[in-house]
């Protein structure tokens, strides 16, 4: 209980001001999601194909082609490519957010998925040419190539900082994520012989273990064999 | 819809259709895994969006442009760079904005400051990015974005 509003006090937060503002600033609460009409808008228009897009990547590119193309290895040809690919994408930047995941976990180096993040968020195509018309080709020019130099220098500096391990992160969508109902298990361990590389048994309860790769057949087995119905995906 | 999202759309949908022709489980199995991710964000993403609706509320864009426009330069700068750190404008609000203020020769530093990090440095996305690549990862990124926006922006007064 506690651990589900740890990991949703932000949405709760925002609830919150929402209700609080209701109640004793109505007007303000009114304009407030007018304004959030747009970004819904824009949400809408680009979330479904970003998540099909994201899983039909994760199905069909393996591993090895995105070393070579995105990993650490693939140098300025890597680099070059996480230019373009954030630039001509479509959408506010937590769009990128489920694509860059998945190309990390696919091998892409923590670099170029912050190339890939930083120009979809400030070098888009069609935010260039709105910038043109309102500031001028001078000044837009200008700030495209300073922004490009900025992003080169700071993923590099990002690289060296943060370690692959540090994205490794509790991803709540990561493909055959199980549940574990810990109360119901009765530490049969079954899983565990089942599928030992995701499930362990501590103090006659079982755990589930960090996978990457995630076995769905297995993983399915696992899950029908349990006696009482603990695990469920 | 702008080009670039409809293109996104069209690549969606042939991507999609060339996966159903090679391997029909396969793709029912990803379109189902898509659902999924969808189900795990729509909560965050309904927060982030509805968070930028109070905020422009209680800061509207034009009060920032106020702001900018009377404050000594060092002041503006950092200001301005900080403002867009909340705030997420859509480009289409936030380049004739920009545009009113050099026009005004407000001074340029604060105004690219403002563009840059208004659009690269997200506080509103700061817990959905934490969520989906951990705490160091999403500090680093916006701290070091932040520091460019202000080195690009001093780059850009002197240039032009």
């Amino acid at each position: 209980m506690i651990k589900k509003i740890k990991n949703n006090l932000f949405i709760i937060l925002v609830a919150l001001s929402y209700i609080f503002l209701f109640i004793f600033k109505t007007p303000l609460a009114i304009t407030s999601i007018k304004n959030s009409g747009y970004y819904l808008k824009e949400m809408l228009m680009i979330m479904p194909i970003i998540f099909v897009l994201t899983a039909l990547l994760d199905t069909w590119i393996n591993k090895e082609t995105i070393i070579k193309y995105l990993g650490k290895e693939a140098k300025a040809k890597g680099v070059i490519l996480a230019f373009v690919l954030g630039s001509v994408s479509a959408g506010p930047i937590y769009a990128a957010f489920p694509i860059c995941v998945l190309l990390h976990k696919k091998g892409a180096s923590v670099k170029n998925i912050i190339i890939i993040l930083s120009s979809w968020a400030v070098i888009k195509v069609p935010m260039l040419i709105n910038e043109v018309k309102f500031l001028g080709l001078n000044f837009m020019l200008v700030r495209w190539v300073l922004t490009i130099i900025a992003i080169l220098i700071f993923s590099y500096i990002g690289g060296k900082i943060i370690k692959d391990k540090d994205l490794s992160v509790d991803k709540a969508y990561e493909e055959g994520r199980v549940n574990l109902n810990i109360r119901a298990c009765i530490g049969c361990g079954i899983c565990s012989k089942t599928y030992p590389e995701l499930f362990d048994m501590e103090n006659q309860k079982a755990v589930i273990k960090e996978l990457n790769d995630v076995d769905q057949e297995r993983l399915d087995d696992a899950i029908k064999k349990c006696p009482v119905n603990a695990l469920n995906k | 819809m702008d080009i670039f999202t409809l293109a996104m759309w069209i690549i969606t949908i042939i991507f999609v259709i060339i996966s159903l022709i090679k391997d029909k489980q396969k793709t029912f199995k990803s379109l189902k895994i898509a659902l999924k991710m969808g189900k795990a964000m729509v909560l965050s993403i309904f927060s982030i969006i509805f968070l930028i609706g109070l905020v422009l509320a209680i800061i509207p864009p034009a009060n920032i442009a106020t702001f900018i426009e009377g404050q000594n330069p060092i002041i503006a700068t950092l200001g301005s760079a900080f403002l867009g750190t909340i705030t997420l404008i859509p480009a289409f609000i936030a380049f004739p904005l920009v545009g009113t203020l050099v026009d005004a020769s407000v001074n340029i530093v604060a105004a690219v400051a403002f563009l840059t990090t208004l659009t690269m440095v997200g506080i509103v996305t700061f817990p959905l990015e934490k969520k989906e690549f951990g705490l160091k990862f999403a500090i680093t990124r916006n701290v070091l974005s932040f520091i460019f926006a202000i080195l690009i922006a001093i780059s850009m007064g002197v240039i032009l």
